[in-house]
Order: structure tokens, then sequence, then C-alpha cells
């Protein structure tokens, strides 16, 4: 018991440290970055470094907060959800090298820095996806997570030798300086970065990982597939947004797959069967709101949303894990009226809920009304995006937020109201208790913080009104069908199969590597081991050749020497 | 100095084999460590600087021909030679054990100090001289210590031999060449032909190997034993791209065979990345991919940019480290399981065996090139090289050479995470010979880790005797 809280104690000290370092940056406004390294465009930038060059924009100081702090809920949580496990220790520390990742990409100016930080929160995903390594689905999860995040990831990597041959730096400071003579390359560079937010982030058409990242532990699911390493995704794109803000073609991009994101993650949510995966998908889609206020022109909306949304999804997640703890599966099917036997998990995922939908006094409302407001704004054509891309993507939006309300109306009725489910009634002896302070306390700090962050939001008053009535009217559907005695598993076949958007990846790629790779071996074996062979051979007909010359036969050595000596005289005579 | 570093493994190695009946294997091992260790202490304190030559030493030798004892390191070289002297210490560690063979110490010893002495020439002769006396030994280590069969051995290292010699003749004739024309052996008087940068380029890429030069290197790793394959990737493999950066990067020369070698580097990348996904056996599958990591070098070799250069240097030595690491672990795995095949060790060494299956881990994501870790520098430079053109190669060859770069990083991840997927993972398959590591185990792997681990966070250690390293701004 004392061991698990030492880890505790490790991840407060972190938290403790971060704080102390994040906290005065938190109330700054404006930018006082002051650059005296050398950065001129066009120059060749120096070899790389990893100094690690510590510096916190604005809003970088609340992410990295976000971070800790739900990093070390979360290792109190794990005390409990996992305490047990025997293979705790390396879960622990692997969440603290997690965060340290975590630190490295928001915390420093140093493009190698930031890259190292995402790659080992990649790696960290992976390790944690497949904790339980003995089943087949932690492993497939892990390896899919692992290869889409990282295929992608070399986006990264060539967007930061592109920076560097561009302004001659690899600090984003540096750029930001040398970019004040012309920005050049820009739709090389936003879309390569496009590329490795798309990757981090799951967005359309790299999204089918988050969802079969699930089987690892719930805890995990929270920290990294919800609050921090895919809001990441988000952070990168409006950190270097000022480099590609210049190009049409990477805004409409990402406006494009942010609107096809934002809807189709919320369907697939709406009709999924299994809590966790269905929260997974509403991650998906809010990461592409998001991604659509950055599109936008509102980097600072969506930076906003990832932390409010970083909250709120955490409690989610953590409240998904108390319930699955506690029935035993996470399949809806074996929920159902547990409202009253977990009163606390009800009333914080309740709250967690209605920030998902969006509605008044939680900061997921402020913040996705600042979201709204930053696309509506940009409808009038001055911000990069073309008015009717902006309005568009608008009107997807707050779809989106009636899908949203719906969804999550949705799941928190058939989670805590309603009959018991078919899956969980058979099991009569199952007695459905509340968990222990460790796991429920963190579920009131989270639910205390959806409140709290939302005093001093911004409140856009049109925009907000609209959300509110759209997001009424989800909650409102879902609350009449489920009174009307609906039970609300209306799925179609293309929605339940989420579109079969998944086949490429776990089918036909497979499919097609493993002959591939077999040729590769054959050829190797077979064609390209012909010339060694072929020179084998060559040299055992010429040395069979030259045997027949070696008979012992003296009369014919005598023979052969005397006719080369004819032939000699003969020749050397003739050429005189 | 630099003529103790190669004189004491090589004298202590020749007395080794010779008095091979007299001292027990355990005793030879650690008379190899010590004499190793006084190598390594030397290379590493003989070092003066980025600038010039360290350690310089230089007496007549063969009057006729010109060539002398030239011998020396410079910012190319010490690197290799610090790379090859620290390995040869962990062989000599790793061999400390009962059944070890003395004779064996010996030719390590040998081998070491020979490829050593290839880094320190600073005389194309010599140079070549040092390069051949480190083959035959390799051939006896192959032949006579190999786990398998002993036909299958025999054949790997006589095919071994082969290729290399063959290689060797077109190197010894290009050096001629390039000697008569430049007049001097001296490695910085030599002015080589466009016939004898071919040549030279041929007699090294059969070493390091360049795609499709390489079909003796899976025959020949997987049937060496574990300090054999070790010493062949880390070291062998490096008198290769070190041949190339110092002949061939150099040369006017250099266009007639860029645009080959930034093809088959980066073909041979992809190659061997596919390779690997369909391979059984792990001691085959790091040989192959050895293959892709050498073709970042050589495509890196074939940008001549100052980026280049330095992903040459570091990839080399990045790869010496980290794939010396990936044998180590299977030659443990082969001590306890009798195999190297995947299905024959069984699944779940996570839980059977968990320091052996977290060190395979890191060094396999440490292989494909995970930044923070030492395999990243030089593939990340290869890529900068690739997109920054240089000045041998025209876009188009150096853009389709970084699109393949790419794919193969892509694919790279994929044999590894199948790999990890099929040894680590599973429902563990428990066996008898599982043992997690023993105390001989950790600190030869622990001292590859740290070196893995610090130079993959500190990268400017090696990167500042290339250039300018950006250094964090004060605010």
């Amino acid at each position: 018991m004392s061991r698990r809280w030492g880890y505790v104690g490790l991840t407060a000290v972190l938290a403790v440290v971060v704080a102390v370092w994040a906290v005065p940056e938190v109330m700054r406004h404006g930018y006082f970055g002051r650059y005296v390294g050398a950065s001129r465009p066009g120059v060749d930038p120096p070899l790389p470094s990893l100094s690690p060059d510590l510096f916190l924009f604005p809003q970088a100081a609340q992410i990295v907060l976000l971070a800790v702090g739900v990093g070390l809920l979360v290792q109190i949580y794990s005390t409990a959800y996992l305490g047990r496990h025997p293979r705790y220790r390396s879960y622990a520390l692997v969440i603290v090298l997690f965060l340290l990742g975590m630190i490295a990409v928001v915390g420093t100016t140093n493009l190698w820095v930031l890259l190292v930080g995402w790659e080992v929160m990649g790696l960290c995903s992976y390790l944690l996806i497949g904790h339980e390594w003995e089943t087949a689905p932690a492993r497939t999860g892990a390896a899919k997570a692992f290869l889409v995040t990282r295929v992608a990831d070399l986006g990264l990597v060539m967007a930061i030798i592109v920076i560097g041959e561009t302004y001659g730096t690899y600090d984003i400071v540096g750029a930001q300086v040398a970019q004040a003579d012309g920005t050049r390359h820009a739709t090389l560079i936003g879309l390569l970065v496009l590329v490795a937010v798309i990757g981090k982030s799951a967005q359309f058409p790299l999204h089918t990982w988050l969802p079969d990242a699930m089987p690892g532990p719930t805890p995990i699911t929270a920290l990294i597939h919800a609050a921090t390493m895919v809001a990441a995704g988000v952070y990168l794109a409006s950190r270097l947004f000022f480099l590609y803000a210049d190009s049409q073609l990477v805004l409409t991009l990402m406006a494009g797959g942010a609107a096809v994101t934002m809807l189709m993650g919320a369907l697939f949510a709406l009709t999924s069967s299994d809590l966790k995966r269905a929260l997974a998908w509403s991650t998906v889609s809010q990461l592409a709101l998001m991604l659509a206020a950055v599109a936008a022109g509102g980097a600072e909306a969506g930076l906003d949303h990832l932390v409010s949304h970083g909250v709120f999804k955490a409690l989610l997640f953590l409240g998904c894990g108390c319930v699955m703890l506690a029935v035993g599966s996470s399949a809806l099917s074996a929920m159902g009226g547990l409202r009253r036997s977990m009163p606390v998990t009800f009333w914080t995922m309740t709250i967690g809920f209605a920030a998902l939908a969006g509605l008044v006094p939680t900061a997921g409302f402020f913040t996705k009304d600042s979201v709204l407001h930053a696309i509506e704004v940009a409808t009038d054509g001055d911000h990069g995006l073309a008015p009717g891309v902006a309005r568009a993507l608008l009107v997807v939006a707050l779809v989106t937020t009636f899908v949203t309300a719906a969804y999550a109306t949705r799941l928190w009725v058939l989670t805590f109201l309603g009959p018991v489910g078919a899956d969980r009634a058979d099991r009569a002896d199952h007695e459905v208790r509340e968990q222990p302070p460790a796991m429920t306390g963190p579920l009131v700090v989270l639910a205390v913080a959806t409140f709290a962050l939302s005093v001093g939001q911004p409140l856009h008053l049109g925009t907000g009104l609209l959300s509110t009535a759209v997001a009424g009217a989800g909650v409102a559907t879902v609350l009449l069908l489920a009174r009307r005695g609906s039970a609300l598993d209306r799925s179609p076949a293309p929605l339940t199969s989420e579109l079969w958007l998944d086949r490429p990846f776990s089918r036909w790629v497979p499919a097609a590597a493993a002959p591939l790779a077999r040729g590769v071996v054959d050829l190797d074996r077979d064609a390209v081991d012909v010339y060694p062979r072929g020179g084998a051979a060559l040299v055992a007909v010429v040395s069979r050749g030259l045997g027949l010359a070696q008979t012992r036969n003296v009369q014919r050595y005598a023979t052969v020497l005397a006719v080369g000596v004819v032939v000699i005289v003969v020749v050397g005579v003739v050429l005189r | 100095m630099i003529v103790a570093a190669l004189a004491v493994p090589f004298v202590v190695g020749l007395l080794l084999v010779l008095g091979r009946r007299f001292v027990s294997g355990r005793a030879a091992a650690w008379i190899g460590v010590a004499a190793t260790t006084v190598s390594l202490v030397l290379v590493a304190a003989v070092w003066e600087g980025r600038e010039g030559v360290s350690g310089e030493v230089d007496v007549a030798w063969i009057e006729p021909v010109g060539a002398r004892l030239h011998l020396g390191l410079t910012a190319v070289s010490w690197p290799f030679a610090l790379m090859t002297a620290f390995i040869a210490v962990l062989c000599c560690l790793w061999l400390v054990a009962d059944d070890t063979s003395p004779a064996l110490v010996g030719l390590v010893l040998v081998i070491g100090a020979s490829a050593l002495g290839v880094f320190g020439s600073l005389d194309a002769l010599l140079l070549f001289v040092f390069f051949e006396l480190a083959l035959v030994p390799m051939w006896f280590v192959i032949a006579w210590w190999s786990d398998a069969d002993r036909d299958v051995a025999h054949r790997a290292a006589t095919r071994f031999l082969l290729f290399t010699v063959t290689g060797s003749a077109l190197l010894l004739v290009g050096i001629v060449v390039a000697a008569v024309e430049g007049g001097s052996l001296e490695l910085t008087a030599l002015r080589p032909t466009a016939v004898a940068i071919v040549l030279i380029t041929l007699g090294f890429a059969v070493k390091t190997p360049v795609v499709p030069l390489h079909t003796w290197l899976p025959d020949a790793h997987s049937s060496a034993p574990t300090v054999g394959s070790v010493l062949l990737a880390s070291v062998f493999l490096k008198l290769g791209t070190y041949g190339l950066i110092v002949f061939v990067l150099p040369s006017d020369h250099l266009g007639v065979v860029a645009p080959y070698l930034a093809v088959a580097g980066s073909v041979g990348i992809v190659w061997s990345a596919l390779a690997c996904y369909a391979q059984d056996d792990l001691k085959r599958l790091i040989a192959y991919s050895s293959i892709g990591h050498m073709g970042f070098v050589v495509l890196a070799i074939s940008t001549r940019s100052e980026a280049g250069l330095a992903a040459a240097v570091f990839g080399s030595v990045a790869h010496g480290v980290i794939t010396g690491l990936l044998f180590f672990a299977a030659g443990s795995m082969k001590d306890r399981y009798g195999t190297t095949s995947m299905a024959g060790i069984g699944r779940g060494l996570y839980g059977r065996a968990p320091w052996l299956a977290a060190t395979f881990v890191l060094a396999a994501v440490a292989s494909l090139g995970l930044p923070g870790l030492a395999g990243f520098w030089g593939e990340v430079l290869s890529l900068r090289a690739a997109y920054d053109v240089g000045s041998v190669l025209t876009r188009p060859v150096a853009w389709t050479a970084l699109g393949l770069a790419l794919v193969g990083i892509a694919l790279t991840t994929a044999y590894v995470v199948r790999a990890v997927r099929l040894l680590a993972q599973g429902e563990p398959s428990a066996l008898e010979a599982d043992r997690d590591l023993g105390r001989r185990e950790v600190v030869v792997m622990g001292a590859l880790v740290a070196v893995v681990v610090v130079l993959g966070l500190v990268p400017q250690l090696l990167l500042d005797l290339y250039g300018p390293v950006y250094v964090g701004v004060a605010r």
C-alpha cells in the first residue's frame, strides 16, 4: 500500500514543481518572448540539439497544469483501480514518463524537444494501451495506435526539417522572428503539420486507432486518450498556426476534416452500444471541434475548449471506470439503474455529461460557445477561411452540438436511469456498490473544476443562445423518447459498423503487407543472390575447363608445349 | 599512445590464441577485458580536439611504394574508434564464462585491434592492410564458434569471406589508381579518378552492405556466435561506411556514384524493412535491419553536406551500439532457449523474463528511431540532408530517396511492433529455461543502454564535432 502512494508522491512532486513554474504564467496575457538567437530565412540551420529552452506560451501554462493535475488525480485513482495489479509499478512509472513527455511538448520553444516529448507520449501510450498484453484486443489496439501515430508523426519530423531549412532555426520563437521577413513554404509546412495533427488527434481518416485504444486501463484513457496526448495535436496546430496561416489550402483542408470528423464521431457515439467506446468517439468529435476553431483562426478558443474538455472528459472516463468496475463490463446493456447505488459517480458524471452537452453554467458551455463564436466570426472571410467554408463549418458544428447533446443524454439515461440492463439482470447476486474514496475523490475534484473553469470565461450572447437552444433540443428529444419507453437503441448498420472506415487498417494493409514481405524474402534468396551463385557456377565451369588441360598425360603436355613454342615463334617472325 | 592502443589488444590477442592451452576461458576473457579497457582509455585520452589530427604517428614503412606507418585520429574517425574499443570491451566481458574458448577471446582482440587500425590509419595502404587483417580471424569466429550447424556455418563464413575479399580486390585496384594519380598514399592526398571511385565504392559497398550486394550478411550474422554477430554488425559494417566517408565523400568524382548510392541506400531501407517483416529468426531479423540502417548512412554520404557527414557518423555509431545491444539480447535468448526462432522462444517474455524483455523492447524502439534515443539523430539528419539535396545530387533523385526513406521508417515501425508482439507480449508460454538477466548480462547491456539513452538525449556530444550546434537561446 505505502509503495503505491510512493508513486503518487512522485507525481505530486512533479505537479508541485510544474505548478510553481506555470501558475504565475497563467495570468499573463500577451506575449513577452525575447529571442536573442540568430535566425535568418535561407541560412543553413544549426545541427539539432536538445537544449531544453523551457518557455510557456500564453495558454500553454493552463495545458501543462491540466496535464499534471489530471495526471496526479489519475495516479490517486489508480491506487484503487489497479493497485493490486502485479505490474502496477511499471504502470505508475510510465505515467510519470508520459507527464514528462507532455511537459516537453508544451513547455519548450525547441522543436526537437517538442518532437521528443511528442514521441515519448506516443511510446507511453503504446505501452499503456498494451498494459494487459496477455489479451489480444490490447495487443492489437496498442500496435495499431503506435503504427498509425508514428506514421503520422513523420509529418512532424519533416515539418521540423522544412521549418529549419526555411527559417534557419529550430526554435519556435526564432521562426517567428525570421518570419517577419516574409512567410515561405506555408502550404508545405502546413500540410506536414496537418498530417501529424490528424494522426495524434485521431481525425478523419486516421481516426480509427483511438476507439481501438480502449482496451487500455480506463484511467489511462482518461489521461492520455482524452485529456492530454490526443489534445496535444490541437496544441501543435495552434502553436505553429502562424507558419501556415496564409495557406488557404491548409486551412480549408483542416476545416473540412474537422467538419467530417466532428459529425461522424458524434453519430458513432450516438449509436455505440459500449459506454467507453462511445466516450472515445465523443473525444474524436470534440477534438475536431477544437481544430475547427484553429482553422477558423480562433486558436485561443480552441485551446480554451481543450482545457475544459480535458477536465470534463477525464471526469467522464474516470466515472466510466467506476461504473465498469462495479458492473464488470463497459457494455451499455450491463448498466442502467445505477443512480441510487452509486450516488457520487452519478452526480459527478451528470455534471460531466452536462458539460459535454454544452449546458449552462458548466465550462463546457462557455468554451464551446467561444469556439462557435470564432467560427461565426470567420464567416466574414477576413480570417483566412473562405466565407462559404466557414458558414458550412458553422452549420456542421451546430448539427454536431445537437447530436452531442443527444448522445450525452442517451448515455446518461442508459447508464444511470432506466431499467437494469439485460446483461446485468442475469447476474442477480451481483451487488453494485459505490467505489472507494480514492476513486470517487478525483471525480468530485474534477466536477468542481468543471464549474470553476467557467469563471471569467467570455460569453457571446448570440451564439450562446443559439447553441443552448440547439443543445436543449437534443436533450429534450432523447428525454422524450426515453419517456415514451424507447430503448434508445436505434442503430442503423452503417453507423454501428462505423462506416467500415477501419477496413483499410484492420484488413487491407495487413493483408497486403504479409505477402509483400514474403515476396521480398523470396526475391532476396532467388533473384538478388543470383550473381554470387552465378559467379560460383562460372568459376566451376572455368575450373572444369582448365582441369581438362591437366590430364597428367606427359605426352599431351609436351605436345601443347611444342605447339605453343611453334606458335610463338611464328607469331614473332610474322610480326617482325 | 595510439600505437599502444592498437598493439596491446593485438599482442595480447595473439598470445591468447597461441597460448590457448595454458589459460582457462574465464581468465582469458578477463585478460581480454583488461587489454581492451587499456585500449579504450588510450583511444579516449588521445583526443586533442576537432581541428587537425590527434595522436599523430608518422614513420617510414615501405619506402619503394611510399607507404608510411601514418596513424592518427580525426573528428571523423575518433567516434568510430571509440565505439569499436567500447564494443570490444563489452564483447570480452560477455565472454566471461566457464565455457568460453580462450582462442575466441584472442580472435576477438585481434579483430578489434585490426578494426581500430583501420580507423586510425592515415595511409591508404596501411588502412587496406588492417582492413584485410580483420577478415581472416572473422572467418574462424563464424566457422568454428557458430552455434549453428557446422556445414551451414562454414558455408556462411566462406561466403562472407569471398564477398569481402572480392570487394577488397576492387578496393585495392581503386586505391592503387588513386595513389598513382595523387602521387602519394596519404589519405588526404589521394586523387581517385572516376574509375577508381567506382571501384572503391563497390569495394566498400560490399562491406557496408549496400543493396543488392548484401546477401552475404543475413547468413553470416545469423550463423556467428553472439560476440561474432556483435562485432560484425557494430564494427565490420562500419569499416564499409567509414571507407565511404573518407574515400568517396571528399572525392571530386562523388557525383559519378552519388545517385546510385542514394537510390540503392534508400531502396535498401524499404527492402530490408519488408524482409524483416517476414522473419522468424530474431538474429536474421536484426541482420536485415542493419541493411536498412546502413541505407540511411549511405544516403547521407551521397549528399555531401555538413548534415550528411554528421548523419553518416552519428548513424554509424548509433547503429553500432543499438544493434550490439539487440544482438546481445538475442544472444541471451539463445543462451536460454537454444534458439533464436521467435516461435521457439515463445510469447510473453514480459512475464517470463521482464528485464530481458524490457531491454529488448528498448533496443527495438531505439532501432526504429524513436526520438530521444540514439537511433533517431542519424536518421533525421539523413532526411534533412536528402531534403536539402546537397551539393552533388539532383532534386528528383534526392527527394525520391527521401520518400523511400520515409516509407522505410514506417515499415520499420511495423516490423518492430510485430517482433515485440511476438516475443514480449502475448499469453506467456512458460519454459523451464526462463530466467531473467544475470550479472554479466546486466553489466554489458546496461552499459549499452546507458550509451543509447545518453547519445539520444545529448546528441551534441557527437554533433559538436561537425558544425555549429543549436544551443539554447537566452531569454
